[in-house]
């Protein structure tokens, strides 16, 4: 799965080379920037049912007939449900995002075939972008969480609303 | 391929759950221990040739038979196949110490490794002494112990931890091949 570290250990063993000097600053600057990534995911790992569950009330407060537009039948509380499990899904998967320090776990286990799973279940991508538009004006430092462990999580947000748009 | 942090990742992965609490507490280690962890691997492959040329030379010293015809470095193509071979396990050992991790060195290295010497012929025992000599200067190195001139001028700490994380890489070798 990569990250800076993968890929400076892949780049390295394609030329068959010892890590490099520079080898060693980029791991060392990724390494500088890990501590905020760690307290985002830190905080994001002890608080996510409280954040998906916002961002399903945002969902179902701007789409009342929730993620697929059909007229709330009996299944309105399973729809809820159901969008609940999504956005902790990709909250999960931010969190590990936070700690690898790359995009991979989202790109691999969510992105990848998104938009077709989406069209397929006629699931309108657009609730999801209000629910994580809705929590990515949330965040709020240093009440949340320090300014640059915040810009570590909105930028993982801003990649997954620009993943959906 | 992982390091410390996306093995972190994936084992989560595995039981749905997220990352929190214990694994953070340990990857915030390996974030403290940043600068030691880069000094080591620098220790190792600055000294790179230097390990493997006295680990190929103590096997030949320890056991005579090795450069005698039939031995299992005797033609100086064999040395050299034996030499490059050395390189290879160390690079190996140095990106595994630089991930935290074992899974580049397993798949890449270690993999079909046993399978590979049978077919050549190699004699494992020798090449297994090879290594621990190479697990002992990679120690000596790290801690900054080592006698000599190849001291490193740092700012001393202690590293028993990685020199004896580079160990555990190196044992994963010997076992690898014997």
């Amino acid at each position: 799965m990569k990250s800076v570290i993968t890929t400076v250990i892949g780049a390295a063993d394609s030329s068959s080379r010892f890590p490099s000097a520079s080898d060693m600053e980029s791991v060392q600057g990724s390494i500088q920037r890990a501590a905020a990534r760690l307290e985002a995911a830190e905080k994001l790992a002890s608080n996510y049912d409280a954040v998906a569950q916002e961002a399903v009330d945002a969902v179902y407060s701007q789409y009342p007939n929730g993620a697929t537009g059909r007229q709330p039948r009996k299944c309105a509380t399973e729809g809820k449900e159901k969008c609940k499990r999504d956005f902790v899904h990709y909250l999960r998967l931010i969190n590990y995002c936070l700690v690898t320090g790359g995009t991979g776990p989202l790109d691999e286990l969510a992105i990848n075939g998104q938009k077709e799973v989406y069209k397929a279940l006629s699931i309108d991508a657009g609730t999801y972008v209000a629910g994580f538009s809705h929590i990515r004006s949330r965040g709020c430092a240093p009440r949340d969480m320090s300014a640059q462990a915040l810009t570590a999580y909105n930028q993982l947000l801003d990649y997954v609303i620009n993943s959906l748009g | 391929m992982l390091d410390a942090f996306s093995r972190a990742a994936v084992s989560a992965d595995s039981s749905g759950s997220f990352i929190g609490g214990g694994e953070l507490a340990s990857l915030k280690a390996f974030i403290a221990d940043g600068n030691k962890r880069l000094d080591a691997v620098n220790a190792i492959s600055s000294n790179a040739s230097c390990i493997v040329s006295d680990a190929v030379a103590g096997i030949c010293c320890e056991n005579t038979g090795l450069t005698a015809p039939n031995g299992g470095v005797y033609t100086n193509r064999k040395m050299a196949a034996c030499l490059r071979d050395g390189e290879i396990v160390l690079r190996y050992v140095s990106y595994a110490l630089l991930a935290g991790d074992a899974s580049v060195l397993q798949d890449r290295c270690l993999n079909g490794l046993r399978e590979t010497y049978a077919a050549l012929g190699v004699p494992t025992g020798s090449a297994a002494r090879a290594v621990a000599i190479m697990k002992a200067a990679a120690s000596a190195l790290i801690t900054n112990t080592n006698s000599g001139a190849k001291k490193m001028a740092l700012t001393s700490g202690d590293c028993a931890s990685l020199s004896g994380e580079a160990a555990s890489y190196f044992d994963m070798v010997v076992s690898a091949i014997s």
